[in-house]
């Protein structure tokens, strides 16, 4: 370790993952910079509408059409609202790029903590199969780790953070050290008893969610008061965020240097020692560029972020990226599938409501190709996310009938929603653009990204069997509605550095390490080479984790 | 931290000028506060009789009853705020033609003036332009429902009064019965 390094590690990103390595790292002992591409949020101060009402926030919380389709345009995509804008990136000033015919939606923050402030908060283990499919089928990117060398950094994630949920004991979906679950309501107790006798194999399970049931007190975090404004800022700390869990525990160890409003446009790199020395960024709010160095580096600005500063940290007049001798960074990339969306009314149970706003629902997992692939005409499978709810009667005509009328609630409805794992394919691949370049002088991301039959064919079978299951279970009025399936959309993108054993066709080893440079860890979205149909964050923690542990391992060896 | 000068001589500084540079930067630093402005609509979208009009209509549409209706909300200010600052130019479009096309029809038929017309008048002209009565009347009345019912349950009176808020509820019960509060939760 160079002694004239004022930082021993540098974390690039500050979300779940770059949370989650600062305070790792701090805490075993490291100085550690991190630095985020967005502006400063503190948690609870800078919550500007936590807690407020519609009539508290400007144009009563809905996006003006305007200001919108100018600086919010792909952020729309992605539950943007003036509540919330302040976290969110402008897509303006932030421009990206893809030919006709591979539109992508790249949804991004736009301020410290990252999507950590905005994610939906969805938290499920990946299962052994997740981890071995591709292998097991001949899909080209085999795991080099397994389920079993993640359980216990999935456990100490979940102990930390806290992650509400129900023990299940299904093999295809590994429990969490659970909090307490989130109630189902009645209507949702009612389908599931309907719904599990209908199709044996088949569950609904709450939700897993990293919004807690019990207090954390030693972490200063309440638990979830059901609000669900949670996407505001919470300043009760009940759902994870960097601001509220791993920012607050880096800061503490007094090792942690934060520096918001910096941009980092590529990583420093001595090839003849094959190892990282240090990152260059630019201030966002001066433009200065500069170079900071030392011997670690944690890459997590998000999966595609992470793609872009490797791609283009390459030697003056070379095209190719210097983590890049395997010829696959940037390849790879996934997304979930998920604009099917199916719904039905359930009937009775009308003299009853909702009290409190409960964040999350229920959860059908994954019950297709369990053992391998069932002939059912595509590989893999996927969930379905959704919730029983009440709406206030629709309008009938107008003035006081119509006023008192809609004092009633209308029927009990269930929706849901699928989210279908996408294979990793070679061609689908991020790249630089070789011409324009963004106001940090960077080159534009192009995205080169689409769904393929596989995904198609499982999408479209989640709307049949979805359709299926409600009726069957006895709802009425069912009706389900499809979506462009655009890349992006979820927002669980992944891959284009992933994770594999051999070098010469992966970017990363088994511990999330450059197989070009044994100091740069990526431990973000980019790493998977694999999506499997469940919500990735909670993976990426555990991910991290464990990478933070052998990076500390490495620098003392 | 080793500024490097080299680099910060071919950076962005180089490339943008400080010029260009600070008014990107500060706008990447607007709040919703500062990017959606409050104060008066920004351009009158109503003459003076289309905004008696308007705001008569908003009444007949969310009457006062045991709670308070939507003049008293504020209905018709922000009918006006949205369609100024906040919705696109062509939402205007329909509102205005169907005011004007009442206030024709209440020429017509009651001979006086749509907003100095009798509540019972009022209501018969919304009734006309619900039933698709004269060309354009269901599109009117279905943009400017849709305005009244936005413009009043996100107000402080409809969230509040009308309905029902719980700012903390702290819990969560998923088998609550109705009639202990026979009203609806705000979300």
């Amino acid at each position: 370790m160079a002694a004239t390094n004022r930082f021993d590690a540098i974390v690039i990103g500050s979300g779940v993952s770059g949370g989650f390595a600062a305070k790792e790292l701090t805490e075993k002992g490291l100085r550690v910079l991190m630095l985020d591409r967005g502006r400063m949020v503190e948690h609870g101060e800078d919550y500007p509408y936590d807690g407020k009402p519609a009539y508290d926030v400007p144009a009563r919380n809905v996006m003006p059409k305007g200001l919108q389709e100018r600086d919010y345009f792909i952020a729309k995509r992605g539950y943007v609202q003036p509540s919330n804008m302040g976290f969110y990136n402008n897509d303006r000033l932030n421009p990206y790029a893809f030919d006709e015919g591979s539109k992508f939606y790249w949804i991004r923050p736009g301020a410290v903590g990252g999507k950590s402030l905005i994610w939906g908060r969805w938290s499920f283990r990946w299962s052994p199969q997740d981890f071995e499919a591709n292998q097991r089928e001949g899909v080209d990117g085999a795991w080099p780790i397994g389920y079993d060398d993640l359980a216990p950094w999935y456990a100490r994630v979940e102990d930390y953070i806290g992650v509400s949920g129900s023990r299940e004991n299904l093999p295809y979906l590994p429990d969490s050290n659970f909090q307490p679950p989130m109630p189902m309501n009645v209507a949702e107790k009612w389908l599931k008893s309907q719904l599990e006798a209908k199709f044996p194999g088949r569950k609904l399970i709450h939700t897993r969610l990293s919004n807690m049931t019990e207090d954390k007190p030693d972490q200063g975090r309440t638990k979830c008061q059901f609000r669900n404004q949670c996407g505001n800022g919470c300043s009760f700390g009940a759902y994870f965020s960097t601001q509220a869990v791993t920012l607050p525990a880096a800061r503490a160890t007094g090792r942690l240097t934060l520096q918001s409003d910096a941009v980092v446009t590529s990583i420093e790199y001595d090839a003849a020692k094959k190892r990282v020395t240090g990152v260059r960024y630019v201030d966002a709010k001066t433009g200065q560029a500069q170079v900071v160095q030392a011997d670690l580096v944690f890459l997590c600005a998000s999966a595609m972020g992470s793609n872009q500063i490797l791609l283009n940290s390459r030697a003056p007049g070379s095209e190719r990226s210097h983590f890049d001798s395997s010829g696959t960074l940037g390849r790879y990339v996934m997304d979930h599938i998920f604009r099917v969306g199916v719904e039905g009314e359930i009937p009775g149970m009308t003299d009853l409501i909702e009290y409190g706003r409960r964040p999350g629902g229920v959860y059908i997992p994954r019950f297709r190709n369990l053992d391998g692939e069932e002939g059912v005409g595509f590989r893999r499978g996927y969930g379905y996310q959704g919730s029983a709810r009440r709406e206030p009667a629709a309008p009938v005509g107008f003035g006081a009938a119509m006023k008192h009328g809609m004092r009633r609630y209308g029927p009990w409805k269930f929706s849901m929603g699928a989210f279908g794992e996408c294979l990793p394919y070679k061609d689908n691949r991020v790249s630089l653009h070789p011409s324009k370049v963004d106001r940090f002088g960077v080159p534009l991301m192009r995205f080169d990204v689409t769904f393929r039959e596989n995904e198609l064919r499982l999408i479209a079978d989640a709307r049949v069997q979805g359709e299926a299951m409600l009726r069957a279970a006895g709802l009425q009025n069912v009706k389900s509605s499809e979506g462009d399936h655009v890349p992006g959309d979820a927002i669980h993108e992944m891959g284009g550095a992933r994770m594999g054993a051999d070098p010469r066709t992966s970017v990363l080893g088994s511990f999330s390490q450059a197989h070009d440079a044994p100091n740069l860890y990526v431990t973000d979205g980019a790493q998977m080479a694999s999506a499997s149909c469940v919500n990735p964050s909670l993976t990426f923690m555990a991910l991290t984790m464990r990478a933070a542990d052998h990076a500390v391992k490495q620098l003392r060896a | 931290m080793r500024i490097d000068r080299r680099a910060a001589l071919t950076g962005v500084l180089a490339l943008f000028g400080t010029s260009v540079f600070a008014p990107l930067a500060r706008a990447a630093q607007m709040t919703a506060a500062q990017l959606i402005p409050d104060g008066p609509p920004s351009v009158a979208v109503f003459s003076p009789a289309q905004r008696a009009l308007m705001t008569a209509l908003s009444e007949r549409v969310i009457p006062t009853t045991d709670t308070p209706g939507a003049i008293a909300a504020g209905v018709p200010d922000f009918i006006e705020k949205l369609l100024a600052d906040w919705a696109s130019p062509t939402d205007r479009v329909p509102i205005l033609a169907g005011l004007d096309a009442l206030e024709a029809r209440s020429q017509q038929d009651h001979k006086v003036a749509a907003d100095k017309a009798t509540p019972e008048q009022q209501d018969a002209l919304l009734t006309l332009a619900m039933n698709g009565g004269f060309p354009g009347g269901k599109t009117f009345f279905e943009a400017f429902r849709q305005l009244v019912i936005t413009g009043y349950y996100t107000s402080e009176i409809g969230i509040t009064q009308e309905r029902e808020y719980l700012p903390v509820p702290g819990e969560y019960n998923g088998a609550f019965p109705y009639a202990q509060v026979n009203k609806v939760y705000s979300a």
